[in-house]
């Protein structure tokens, strides 16, 4: 079996004007990755109108997502990362200057690069994310954080 | 006070059920792994969450008010990545059921 690797896309972008603009940058680098549809984007932002600023999982981190059916096309992971933190009406977990985003196509298909996200974001991998030199070394470290996924 | 089930039913809530409470599902397992109780934990979305009746729900507080009485002990949680922080809320809210 050949050894699949998750596709991984970041960016540093030094502001947005609120946190759907925030979602549509790391939602955009799966529509640049192949694994997302233009739809899937609007899904990802329509979740948090309709469900709340659930995805906000930890201080100043959400993970944006949407279902398989609402456009995904294969399994990526991307993470933008705000100079200036956007707030989501998060009780908690506000102001956000990370948010990563996933797609996969099937139900049953980013369980093993979620496994690894967590891990990797139990071990301090958002302290590692924020001391980042530059969306190349972004890139690296979550490529790294879900390798073997 | 009533003995603890076992294994002890663990449910962990999200909004969509697959992204954010899959993680805290994990979070969970590493908890109560090194608590050494046996539970099973499952994660699922606030509407299905409704029909189910776990011994522990475990989400954010923003979805607490739509899940009272679905299960014997509520733990809000705020951060999904920290088991350390999730061992804290746990700990008083499972022994307070006498579950500890």
């Amino acid at each position: 079996m050949a050894v699949s690797t998750v596709p991984t896309r970041a960016v540093h972008v030094a502001a947005v004007p609120d946190w759907t603009a925030a979602v549509r940058v790391a939602g955009d680098l799966l529509v640049d990755l192949g694994v997302a549809t233009a739809d899937y984007v609007t899904a990802c932002v329509d979740s948090v109108h309709e469900r709340g600023p659930y995805i906000v999982l930890a201080p100043g981190l959400a993970l944006a997502h949407a279902r398989p059916e609402q456009g995904a096309t294969g399994v990526g992971v991307a993470v933008a990362r705000l100079g200036e933190p956007v707030v989501f009406g998060h009780p908690a977990n506000d102001p956000v200057d990370l948010v990563l985003a996933f797609a996969t196509d099937a139900p049953e298909g980013h369980l093993d690069m979620l496994r690894a996200l967590a891990t990797a974001l139990g071990g301090g991998l958002a302290a590692r994310l924020r001391a980042a030199d530059g969306p190349a070394e972004l890139d690296a470290l979550l490529t790294g954080a879900v390798a073997g996924a | 006070m009533s003995q603890r089930p076992t294994p002890l039913t663990v449910l962990a809530v999200c909004g969509l059920g697959m992204g954010t409470s899959l993680i805290l599902r994990m979070t969970c397992e590493t908890v109560f792994a090194r608590l050494g109780i046996d539970a099973r934990v499952d994660n699922t979305d606030l509407s299905a969450a409704k029909g189910q009746s776990p011994d522990v729900l475990v989400g954010q507080g923003m979805h607490m008010a739509d899940l009272e009485g679905v299960a014997t002990v509520n733990v809000v949680v705020d951060d999904f990545v920290d088991d350390a922080a999730l061992e804290a809320r746990l700990r008083p809210a499972l022994a307070e059921a006498g579950w500890l």
